[in-house]
């Protein structure tokens, strides 16, 4: 099989969807490879890199669509690329297939195999060939880079002979990918670093990157199934819009990272946090291409304000580093694909279905929906891999066995009960009564009890267990020589030891529990 | 106090027991579920002594009052190791009380209203008293395991199960003629089935090793529970039924839990047959050499470790390591490493023994973690330091089906890159299993007591 890597259209686009390195893993996987002259020129890789690598250069664009069956490019096609592919040609590149129909249309009119690389899902087994974190990272870093280029000081605090530096202060908002390594290259410059992000889980992460999580005293988590956030509710954003207030006048650097996939990004700095900020501060607009999260942003535009500010609406790619990511990421999908050998596209694998957008004559857009499961106390996102579907039977086997115990036991019940109406008097079916119902309760309220509190919780019950000194309390006689009286006594005695002595120890261990 | 007053006053005692109980699900409520167990203890007492037809006050006060200062005294002076203890001497103590309340409501019962009311009420004695004297004699037993009086290795020989059996059978002999009444004295027959039953007591409790323990300890809460409920059967008290029954459900249920953690089924813990029974299939071998190391290499090994996950087990508690193993944490967090508890659902000899231990030495519960959270993330972890446990990290667990111990859900320390295990001798654990871990290659060892070793450590780490 042929892949085709042509060199973009799109005039500001410096990447490439492959470099010599990963040309040369594509050719082991079996693959031929034939590239665009001066593809990759305007990522640092020449035509004679390329040729090294093994690849095939070719010089008329018609001719690599003309013969590859794998078209690997790293932005849309343009309209007039898409009537170029050649029937079944299979097409893995960013598609914005929520924005971009008309483009799906004509793909799929042309019966191309469309794979769109940002729709790929966010699941573990996925991670490999998950373009938009290795792009988000890229951007991240260099975010932080560009954002010092502008900002007229250093980021770290230092003390020298010609006086005292004070450390910037570096605000990232939206802990994503690029909000981290936003966190991670700024921390490691020496600046201080705070992040705010509506997802309390990512409140880990943020610190473990040396950030301080900012948060708002608002109960509400912005976090979803999808991993990314949620619109917060009004009041929500008016304390954010608040806090952020407090930190434009503080802070030296903005980074804001905030995206909510098929919308507009969220306006979350505006022109009131700009005008608060000191002059010479800079702002990083990360999501400046879906419309900014800055108020003032213009997008691809480097330009300051009238008090001083800098609003960066573009940073630069780092086409080639960001390039070997991008083109790892592809090699590691195709390795997914089943390489060249067994080269297939699979519609029933979770991968496939999410992100192969037309296939065959048909447009698959929007995909099946899937449930990312997200476990309570972890921020891995748990993959729901086709075993699942095992599982999940074996549950509903398992629940119908269940339900047929409890039937038997309810018949079972149902005739003892029976025997004990038709026997027993009344007044001890008011106490059986009594009994059952209390059992019940019991079980239910210690269902969930954490095993942390397991000693307790028996030291408890056991004080409580003491109850039976009402059977000593009900016997005892005024008749000092009674035996009743002794068997009493004692009864009393030992069962309000127990009392005591299990209330004290176990309010002295919860005494001891604390966070 | 009227009858109908007094009833609602159980009916509230009753309800605070439940929020009680409920209130120590978690721990941000369980100090208010023993405020509300306190009070509705203190509600029932009251309410009881004045009704209409107690008698004998000024014994009752001098009793109640004895018995205050010896459970305070009791409570305050008892370390938290020896938690297990009291909390099963305590359960002994309410078995005696089911007892005598049974021999007393023999003695003293009102006319019966028909046949079948005298059956029922003699059934409940009976049931009440077994329950209570099995109870009473297990759980000296239990209480002499655990304070080391008696060898906590399971007393069995082979016509055990028989005997038992036996005896269980000729208890139930004795209750059928007991309810019927006029062939024996009836008061022979409950002497003899008190004894019975105290043997029955003693032979169940003593076939079962040390590492169940936990199991028996809650199992015999659980049958305090259901004592006192055949008391409330008898005296035809419902206060008595309802906080008996959820005693005694109560902690059945949490018996259930630990036998699922120990992957164990219930009923062979309780009968006593879970001594150790190889299973059909090849041993595993186990490969490799025991490395040991001194304090300054773990130390260094600690220093270069960004995470560090700490496995305690009953080791820890014996040398009372807790202290020092804390301090060590915050020297580790100072230094900005994350620090974390593992726990596994039956380290100890308590259910959550190690989670009481550590409180007490002041380890804030947010780093205490269960088993499954730290096995999520085990192979990223840098260094797990086991310190005095032994069977919950076997990877024999998971690996050899010949082990008493397979399919035990374990902590997998053997996938962090690193382990260091703190250990006093290469003796096996309870199960008395070896355990392969010690010959992994990415696992040392550092012999020595608990509680030295970790302060050796921290005088080290601090130089």
């Amino acid at each position: 099989m042929k892949i085709g890597i042509p060199s973009e259209a799109t005039p500001n686009e410096k990447r490439v969807a492959g470099t010599p390195l990963t040309v040369e893993r594509l050719r082991k996987q079996g693959f031929e490879v034939c590239i665009e002259s001066n593809a990759g020129i305007r990522a640092g890789y020449t035509n004679d890199n390329y040729i090294a690598a093994g690849a095939e250069v070719l010089d008329s664009v018609q001719d690599l669509y003309g013969q590859s069956d794998i078209i690997l490019k790293v932005k849309e096609p343009t309209l007039a690329e898409v009537d170029q592919m050649k029937p079944n040609t299979v097409l893995i590149c960013y598609l914005r297939p929520a924005q971009n129909e008309l483009l799906l249309e004509r793909l799929n009119n042309q019966y191309v195999s469309a794979f769109a690389v940002d729709a790929i899902p966010r699941i573990t087994r996925a991670q490999k060939m998950d373009v938009l974190s290795s792009m988000a990272n890229v951007a991240g870093y260099r975010a932080v880079i560009e954002s010092a280029f502008h900002f007229g000081r250093f980021l770290n605090g230092q003390i020298t002979a010609a006086g005292k530096v004070e450390p910037a202060k570096v605000l990232v908002i939206g802990a994503g990918v690029a909000g981290l390594a936003a966190i991670g290259a700024a921390n490691s410059l020496g600046a201080i670093v705070r992040a705010f992000d509506t997802r309390k889980e990512v409140a880990e992460q943020i610190t473990s990157m040396g950030a301080q999580f900012l948060t708002v005293d608002i109960n509400e988590d912005g976090a979803t199934s999808t991993g990314y956030s949620k619109q917060m509710s009004e009041e929500f954003i008016k304390a954010e819009m608040q806090l952020f207030l407090e930190q434009a006048k503080e802070v030296d650097i903005v980074i804001t990272t905030a995206q909510i996939p098929g919308r507009q990004a969220p306006r979350l700095w505006l022109d009131y946090h700009v005008a608060a900020m000191k002059a010479g501060s800079v702002i990083v607009d990360l999501a400046a291409e879906t419309g900014g999260n800055c108020q003032l942003t213009r997008n691809g535009e480097v330009y300051t304000t009238d008090n001083g500010v800098t609003i960066l609406g573009k940073v630069n790619q780092l086409p080639r580093q960001a390039s070997q990511l991008y083109g790892t990421n592809l090699c590691n999908l195709l390795d997914d694909l089943g390489k060249a050998d067994q080269f297939k596209i699979d519609m029933q694998d979770l991968i496939v279905s999410q992100a192969m957008v037309t296939h065959q004559g048909k447009i698959n857009w929007p995909p099946p929906p899937i449930a990312v499961t997200q476990t309570i106390t972890n921020t891995k996102e748990t993959p729901r891999t086709d075993n699942q579907h095992v599982q999940e039977k074996k549950e509903a086997l398992e629940a119908s066995k269940k339900l047929k115990s409890t039937l038997v036991s309810l018949v079972f019940m149902a005739a003892l009960l029976f025997i004990v109406g038709q026997t027993a008097p009344q007044e001890f079916i008011q106490h059986f009564t009594v009994f059952v119902l209390a059992v019940f309760v019991g079980w239910q309220v210690i269902h969930n009890v954490s095993h942390a509190l397991h000693t307790p919780l028996m030291a408890v019950t056991n004080a409580i267990s003491g109850i039976i000194v009402i059977g000593g309390l009900l016997q005892t006689k005024n008749e000092i020589n009674h035996l009743l009286t002794y068997l009493s006594f004692t009864a009393i005695l030992v069962a309000s030891i127990n009392i005591v002595g299990g209330f004290v120890v176990s309010y002295r261990m919860l005494k001891m529990f604390k966070k | 106090m009227a009858k109908e007053l007094q009833t609602v006053a159980y009916l509230f005692a009753s309800i605070l027991f439940i929020l009680s109980l409920s209130g120590l699900a978690s721990q941000t409520t369980a100090k208010r579920g023993v405020l509300y167990g306190i009070a509705g203890m203190i509600i029932a007492v009251v309410a009881t002594v004045f009704g209409q037809e107690v008698q004998g006050h000024i014994f009752i006060l001098t009793a109640i009052l004895i018995a205050s200062v010896i459970g305070v005294v009791l409570a305050r002076k008892v370390e938290m190791t020896a938690m297990p203890q009291l909390v099963a001497i305590l359960h002994s103590f309410v078995g005696l009380a089911a007892v005598l309340v049974g021999i007393g409501s023999y003695l003293d019962h009102a006319e019966f209203s028909s046949n079948a009311a005298q059956t029922i009420h003699f059934v409940e004695v009976y049931v009440g008293m077994f329950i209570g004297a099995v109870t009473f004699t297990g759980s000296i037993v239990a209480w002499g395991k655990l304070e080391g009086k008696i060898a906590s290795k399971p007393w069995n020989f082979n016509g055990l199960k028989t005997l038992n059996l036996t005896v269980f059978i000729f208890i139930s002999i004795l209750g059928i003629l007991f309810c019927s009444q006029g062939i024996m004295p009836g008061g022979l027959i409950i002497g003899m089935m008190s004894f019975l039953s105290c043997f029955l007591g003693v032979s169940l409790v003593m076939a079962i090793g040390g590492g169940d323990m936990p199991v028996v300890v809650s199992m015999l809460n659980s049958y305090s529970g259901w004592a006192a409920a055949a008391a409330g059967f008898m005296l035809s008290n419902d206060l008595l039924i309802v906080t008996g029954a959820l005693v005694g459900s109560s902690g059945a249920i949490l018996s259930i839990h630990m036998c699922e953690a120990m992957n164990r089924s219930f009923l062979s813990v309780i009968f006593a047959s879970s001594a150790a029974k190889p299973q059909s299939g090849l041993k595993v071998a186990i490969e490799g050499e025991v490395t040991a190391v001194d304090h300054e290499t773990v130390v260094a090994n600690l220093k270069m470790a960004k995470s560090v996950v700490i496995v305690p087990g009953y080791g820890m508690a014996v040398a009372k390591a807790q202290y020092p193993i804390y301090q060590l944490t915050q020297l580790l967090r100072d230094q900005g490493k994350q620090v974390r508890f593992a726990i596994h659902p039956v380290a100890g000899r308590l259910p959550g023994h190690m989670n009481v231990l550590l409180a007490e030495a002041n380890v804030p519960y947010d780093i205490v973690c269960d088993m499954n959270e730290i096995n999520q993330d085990i192979t990223t972890t840098d260094l797990v330091m086991v310190l005095g446990a032994n069977d919950v990290v076997n990877p024999s667990a998971q690996h050899d089906p010949s082990s008493s111990i397979f399919g035990m859900p374990v902590i997998e320390a053997w996938k962090a890159k690193q382990v260091v295990v703190m250990k006093r001798s290469m003796n096996a654990g309870y199960s008395g299993e070896d355990n392969p871990l010690f010959y992994k290659p990415n696992v040392s060892m550092l012999y020595g007591d608990a509680k030295l070793s970790v302060e050796q450590l921290n005088i080290i780490y601090n130089r």
